[in-house]
């Protein structure tokens, strides 16, 4: 067998030739060497490089994929949702999620993470892109605080987000309006802050606003600084007229709070962080002077007192000087068992405060007279010179009333009459029912008159003027004859004088003559009279030769 | 009566039959190409070879292949994701397909050649015809691996459309493309004499 396989000839079969021996290192071997320090190294990477893991929990997880939903601040991803889970009572879902490296001291109990939607809030529409890319989860670190890595995330975005520098303030008053978190806060027209919060206070009486305001604006808000509300429309209708006010679109849907300082106040330091101020309900309420004296009287009215409105302005001579403050019913003196409308007034006498100062800037103190400082006794001095009260119509348009004191001297006379726990001032009627009155009695003598005697006598009247004129008519035709023939006469009359006055007449011709003699002789005399003015001798002496 | 006993070779290159000494290397006289009784070093070069494949073969799973970035939204895919993306789509062909090629076929490759050289290296008789064939199955199919790779350089290079869709090529895409060449060289530095050598 062997034989049979051996080729016959293998002296022929060249030689290979032998190569240099090159017992090296096997270089292969530093491919799996390469392999293993690439796999590893990449392995590593990947471990150092994966940040810290939080849980956040979340009420819904609409929006959020795991796996795929990132975590982003200022735009920039900085972990990304592994996971969606439910919590043990099914009550909430808790996210896993993995932060980049170096964000641990970051994740503090001050940061917060919230889910960024589409939403439609006070502020406008926000988180569009999200439509499109899809919802992500916005995360706002804080280095202060303990470190942690459980969080519940924020089922809205906060209002404020606390990078932002300014100041809060508390602002009170008696209802809400129409003020909404995330309303704005204007400082002259300018959109410096907003409402985060309103709760209502622990006794109920009144609604806390929390604002916010930002730095720099905030150094404006003073001591003395006044808010008031410009949310919605402002549309007063009352005895001064029809007024109608608004901020802005916005301020129109979502409420918003406006504050000024007079200028009288801007001395006061800047209000701290916190301080609470009252909202005023419109920029009206907060010019006016504050209030705190006041004196009140009772006005009774004989008339009706329909349109006069708690609140509306007592004045005087234009001037206002009170606030109706009560609209209460009262026996008329005059028939104990009939009831009238008895008007209580707030007379205000800080409004009247500084006319010392006014009346010596224009009128220089001229009358020493002592002016009684009690306000009373003053009211009473006047009524006996003739104050009176009487209720005016303030707005056509709104038919509003409010109360006139004015001075009537020629009122009946009266006093100030005490009516129980106020003093009263004597009222007159309103001049619009005076009127009424006026037209009221000369339709009531019209209807006692006698007319029917004068009707009568009318009647005869025009049925003699019938009869005449009847008459006239007949005689008419000869009374025109008549006519005609006189003034034929007449004018023929005219025509022979005026041919014997004509020149060409005899009578005329004299006249003619006789008028220019006479003027003849008065021109002599005239002459004669000059000379004799030149030379008053000649009376004696003649003319002799002097012209 | 072997060659190698006889020391009888010929030249892969030219074909030339030619006299080898025992061991150490030789080049042919006629096109001066390396000539060995058998590949030299071929069991430890396929060793260290199929050794550093299957080390890069745990990133090219572990890493994503590519990153398809649309609207915003990121998405990195392994080569399993994609499969089971594919598989959710109802478009089970293509995950089929990429199945096979990316994950069947280096696998098995990878097995066999382990299979393979520890036979030679624990000279076992057992079924050397058909050692060969999977040998030579192994050898042929290896290159199709690269199906997964070339879909993803075309991608990456196709869909560059802004913020619309961008493709990016991720890391377990160059390390599936490094295994599926070791794994080649790997069946290429393998000796299929060595079977038949027992």
């Amino acid at each position: 067998m062997a034989a049979s396989n051996v080729p016959g000839n293998l002296d022929n079969i060249p030689d290979a030739v032998v190569d240099e021996e090159n017992k090296g290192f096997p270089v292969v071997w530093l491919l799996p060497l390469v392999a293993l320090l690439v796999g590893g190294w990449l392995i590593y990477k990947t471990m150092s490089e994966k940040g810290p893991e939080v849980e956040i929990t979340f009420k819904t997880a609409e929006g959020i994929e795991q796996g795929k939903t990132s975590i982003k601040y200022r735009d920039v991803t900085i972990g990304k949702v592994d996971s969606v889970q439910f919590s043990d009572d099914l009550s909430h879902i808790v996210l896993t999620a993995t932060m980049e490296t170096g964000t641990e001291r970051h994740l503090t109990e001050n940061t917060r993470f919230w889910v960024v939607r589409p939403r439609i809030g006070a502020g406008g529409i926000t988180g569009l892109g999200t439509l499109v890319s899809g919802a992500y989860i916005e995360m706002e670190p804080s280095n202060e605080g303990k470190r942690q890595k459980r969080f519940t995330g924020l089922e809205n975005p906060p209002v404020v987000k606390s990078d932002v520098e300014g100041t809060s303030y508390q602002l009170r008053t008696d209802k809400l309006g129409s003020l909404s978190v995330g309303a704005p806060v204007y400082f002259r027209q300018f959109d410096v802050g907003e409402i985060t919060d309103y709760t209502l206070t622990e006794d109920h009486s009144h609604v806390d606003v929390t604002i916010f305001v930002r730095a720099p604006h905030d150094r404006f808000i003073r001591a003395g600084t006044h808010f008031w509300n410009v949310g919605g429309v402002n549309l007063t209708m009352d005895a001064s007229g029809v007024s109608f006010q608004m901020e802005s679109l916005v301020s129109l849907m979502s409420g918003g709070i406006a504050f000024d300082t007079i200028p009288a106040l801007a001395g006061k330091p800047v209000a701290e962080e916190g301080t609470v101020f009252t909202l005023y309900e419109n920029r009206a309420q907060t010019l006016e002077l504050p209030i705190t004296e006041v004196v009140t009287y009772a006005l009774r009215f004989d008339g009706t007192v329909r349109g006069l409105s708690i609140g509306a302005p007592v004045e005087f001579r234009g001037v206002r000087i009170g606030t109706v403050k009560a609209i209460e019913m009262g026996k008329d003196p005059q028939q104990p068992d009939v009831l009238v409308p008895v008007v209580l007034v707030d007379l205000e006498p800080q409004r009247a405060a500084g006319y010392e100062d006014i009346d010596r800037a224009t009128a220089g103190n001229q009358g020493q007279e002592e002016f009684e400082l009690d306000p009373r006794k003053r009211i009473e001095s006047l009524v006996k010179k003739g104050l009176r009260a009487r209720l005016q119509t303030g707005s056509l348009v709104t038919g509003q009333l409010f109360v006139e004191l004015d001075m009537f001297p020629d009122a009946e006379p009266a006093t100030v009459t005490p009516n129980g726990f106020y003093q009263e001032i004597p009222t007159l009627p309103n001049p619009l029912e005076g009127i009424l009155a006026g037209v009221n009695r000369i339709v009531a003598k019209l209807e006692k008159a006698e007319l029917g005697e004068t009707l009568t006598n009318l009647n005869e009247l025009m049925v003699s003027t019938n009869t005449l004129v009847g008459t006239l008519e007949q005689n008419a035709p000869g009374l025109a004859k008549e006519l005609h023939a006189t003034i034929e006469e007449a004018r023929k009359t005219l025509a022979s004088l005026a041919a014997v006055t004509s020149t060409d007449g005899e009578i005329g011709n004299e006249l003619y003559n006789a008028l220019a003699e006479v003027t003849a002789a008065a021109r002599s005399i005239r002459v004669m009279s000059e000379y004799l003015e030149r030379h008053p001798d000649a009376l004696l002496r003649g003319k002799g030769n002097n012209p | 009566m072997r060659a190698k006993a006889l020391g009888l070779a010929g030249c892969h290159t030219c074909g030339l039959l030619l006299r080898l000494p025992g061991s150490g290397h030789s080049h042919c006289p006629r096109c001066a190409a390396p000539v060995h009784l058998r590949k030299p070093n071929s069991v430890s070069t396929t060793w260290a070879l199929l050794i550093s494949a299957i080390v890069m073969y745990l990133p090219a799973n572990i890493f994503p292949v590519m990153a398809v970035t649309s609207l915003g939204a990121v998405q990195a895919d392994t080569i399993m994701s994609g499969v089971i993306y594919f598989l959710k789509h109802g478009d089970w062909p293509l995950a089929l397909i990429i199945f096979v090629a990316s994950v069947l076929v280096p696998l098995l490759k990878m097995l066999a050649l382990t299979y393979l050289l520890i036979s030679v290296q624990r000279k076992s008789v057992f079924r050397k015809q058909q050692r060969t064939r999977l040998y030579r199955l192994t050898e042929l199919v290896g290159r199709w691996s690269m199906v997964d790779i070339f879909v993803v350089a075309l991608l990456v290079s196709l869909v560059q459309v802004g913020s619309l869709a961008t493709i990016v090529p991720g890391i377990g895409a160059i390390a599936f493309a490094s295994v599926v060449i070791l794994t080649m060289l790997a069946a290429m530095s393998y000796d299929p004499r060595l079977i038949w050598d027992h």
